[in-house]
């Protein structure tokens, strides 16, 4: 290639190069999410822990669990899951991931966890969940689990203080409204 | 409407095979089909890999950007690849060993074999067979593959500076390399008494400082 021509190809480039120092922003937003991917984890229902899944990790101390609550000051300090961070939505913006923690996020019914989670997944954390039907479902699953729940549940509830119900009939511990009211917060 | 224009389907494979073939027409007339040549980037005696990447390099940022800029590209539709800090840092070691080792990059070992060289046929099959073990052994080295993650991380975000002060750094960076590069490789034809026009594509790179002594004469 000739030197003239060489020359001019880098005076372009130089150009255009000192134009884009001044030129802005080239497109409101730069990083991309992987949008197709997210639906799939949400799809096979990778997105999320249950409370008595939770409550195992806390108990079997699962190397790297962090449990973040990320509901309001007032609702932390009255109560939260026991270990659990306080981390408001304002905060997530500010989070790096690190590759040897698994982040576990709740609210109260679940709503602003998962939306949570959609910000920390694009923010590039991988090993993020939040947990399922939030602290209501903590309350009811683990402090308070019903007759008819899973054998490790009675077990789970009284590590963490709880009282489970066993005098019950299955029956008896779930009305109409409270599984409409489950299924609801669950959102799936 | 903005591109990207395909996202997914037989058009959009049907696309990256053109740009493929492209890319590799691109190489092959760069001279880049030839292992001889590539290996001289290790010795500081042909420049060409370096000249021909960084250009391919400023051009497409120049490109997306400019065409972002102009609204002709949405460039939140173009994936990035996330980063992972040391496999990343480790695969570019093991990729730069076997460059130097084979004397070619997976690219350009798939334009030395359409052009008959039997070395890039074997890189080509030593690449398939690296992909197939890797695939294999894929679920024990989960965790390796997954350590130190940083999300999806461009210059701009690593280094908290507006974008296009990153555009004018890498273009000043590149121009400032070719003028380097054409250096050296002037300093090395002249220690080899070639001149500028006299050099040769294919030119055996010698390691050995003595061979080269006695080549001067």
């Amino acid at each position: 290639m000739p030197n003239v021509v060489r020359r001019l190809l880098a005076a372009g480039a130089g150009a255009l190069g000192v134009l884009a120092a001044v030129a802005g922003r080239p497109s409101p937003r730069v990083a991309a999410l992987d949008v197709a991917g997210l639906a799939g984890e949400i799809e096979r229902e990778t997105d999320h822990v249950t409370a008595l899944e939770l409550a195992a990790w806390i108990r079997d101390r699962k190397p790297g669990l962090r449990v973040l609550d990320v509901r309001t000051d007032s609702a932390f300090a009255a109560y939260h899951v026991p270990s659990a961070e306080h981390a408001p939505l304002s905060s997530i913006a500010s989070m790096k991931p690190a590759d040897d923690e698994t982040l576990v996020l709740y609210s109260e019914g679940g709503a602003h966890a998962a939306q949570a989670w959609v910000l920390l997944r694009s923010l590039g954390f991988r090993r993020v969940y939040f947990l399922r039907g939030g602290l209501l479902d903590w309350m009811e699953d683990v402090m308070s689990p019903a007759p008819g729940a899973p054998p490790e549940a009675a077990a789970l509830s009284r590590y963490f203080g709880g009282v489970p119900r066993v005098g019950a009939r299955p029956n008896e511990s779930a009305t109409a409204d409270s599984t409409v009211a489950r299924a609801r917060r669950r959102g799936c | 409407m903005t591109a990207p224009f395909l996202d997914s389907g037989a058009s959009a494979l049907g696309a990256a095979l053109g740009i493929g073939v492209a890319f590799g027409w691109c190489l092959e007339r760069a001279g880049l089909g030839s292992a001889r040549k590539l290996v001289g980037q290790f010795y500081l005696t042909d420049l060409t890999v370096f000249k021909v990447m960084f250009s391919a390099i400023v051009t497409a940022m120049l490109g997306a950007f400019w065409l972002g800029r102009l609204g002709m590209l949405d460039l939140s539709r173009v994936y990035v690849p996330e980063t992972y800090l040391l496999p990343q840092l480790a695969g570019g070691a093991t990729f730069g060993v076997g460059f130097a080792l084979a004397g070619l990059c997976p690219g350009t070992s798939c334009v030395a074999a359409a052009t008959g060289r039997i070395d890039g046929a074997a890189v080509v099959a030593g690449v398939f067979l690296g992909v197939l073990g890797t695939g294999v052994a894929l679920p024990r080295l989960q965790s390796i593959y997954l350590a130190t993650p940083r999300g999806v991380d461009t210059l701009p975000s690593a280094l908290g500076v507006p974008y296009g002060v990153v555009v004018l750094g890498v273009v000043a960076l590149a121009l400032a390399g070719f003028v380097v590069a054409e250096r050296i490789e002037r300093l090395g034809d002249r220690g080899s008494g070639l001149g500028d026009r006299e050099r040769p594509d294919d030119r055996v790179p010698s390691p050995d400082p003595r061979l080269t002594g006695a080549q001067r004469g």
